[in-house]
């Protein structure tokens, strides 16, 4: 898909574990796994907000653009 | 329920089968077996005509099972706490396609008997075979916009699944 979460970049930088994520926004760690593999196909802001809060940054942090070729140069 | 049209439709298609066999092989004999589908006099006059006729028999009631089979393989495997699935979608859809094969198979197995009639061969006995086409047909319809729309559910399902 084009576009791609960064939500383990910014939890490393952030040095901030998935639990812990979790519990600070609420969500489930298996929903918040499908974020973070890129599984989910959709985002409500209300938890858009919830990450950007607990991350303390910007919802373009999370989130990034990339075309298919784009992505399968990253992958390779 | 389902269980017994599958096993009727199964013991049909098998005795058809046997028919069919003893037909080109023994045709004597054809009067003491399954609804005495005795079609040896249009094999004397057109080989063509009785295998095409036959084929036709056949497909429908082989098809027949196959859509029973698909109905039972749903109704056991099919878990009514969760049922919007891709399996039950896609089950579903194979019933459709099932049920429009027989509808339109029939139609043209009629219409090819009603044209053998014409030139004189004696098709008595083999209407029964394809009297419903066109309530398959319809049903096929239906069957297909409720397997299209469930699919369409089933994928706002996944949708709503994968929205976190």
């Amino acid at each position: 898909m084009a576009i791609v979460v960064n939500l383990d970049v910014m939890m490393a930088k952030r040095k901030m574990s998935l639990n812990e994520l979790s519990e600070k926004v609420g969500l489930t760690l298996s929903n918040l796994s499908i974020l973070k593999t890129g599984k989910a196909k959709a985002i409500r802001f209300s938890t858009l907000e919830a990450i950007c809060k607990a991350l303390a940054c910007q919802p373009g942090d999370v989130l990034e653009y990339a075309n298919d070729e784009q992505e399968a140069t990253t992958r390779n | 329920m389902a269980w017994i049209i599958f096993v009727g439709l199964s013991i049909e298609a098998g005795g058809l089968i046997v028919n069919f066999i003893f037909s080109v092989l023994n045709p004597e004999f054809v009067q003491n077996l399954y609804q005495k589908l005795d079609l040896t006099e249009m094999y004397r006059d057109s080989r063509l005509a009785f295998f095409g006729i036959y084929s036709f028999i056949l497909v429908i009631s082989i098809l027949k099972v196959f859509l029973f089979y698909v109905v039972i393989r749903l109704m056991h495997k099919m878990d009514l706490t969760k049922p919007f699935n891709t399996f039950v979608s896609n089950q579903i859809l194979y019933v459709s396609y099932y049920t429009l094969s027989i509808g339109l198979v029939s139609l043209i197995a009629r219409q090819v008997a009603d044209k053998l009639m014409q030139h004189g061969f004696v098709t008595d006995g083999v209407d029964q075979f394809w009297a419903d086409s066109q309530a398959f047909i319809l049903m096929g319809a239906i069957i297909y916009v409720i397997a299209t729309i469930f699919k369409k559910g089933v994928d706002i399902q996944n949708e709503n699944d994968l929205t976190v």
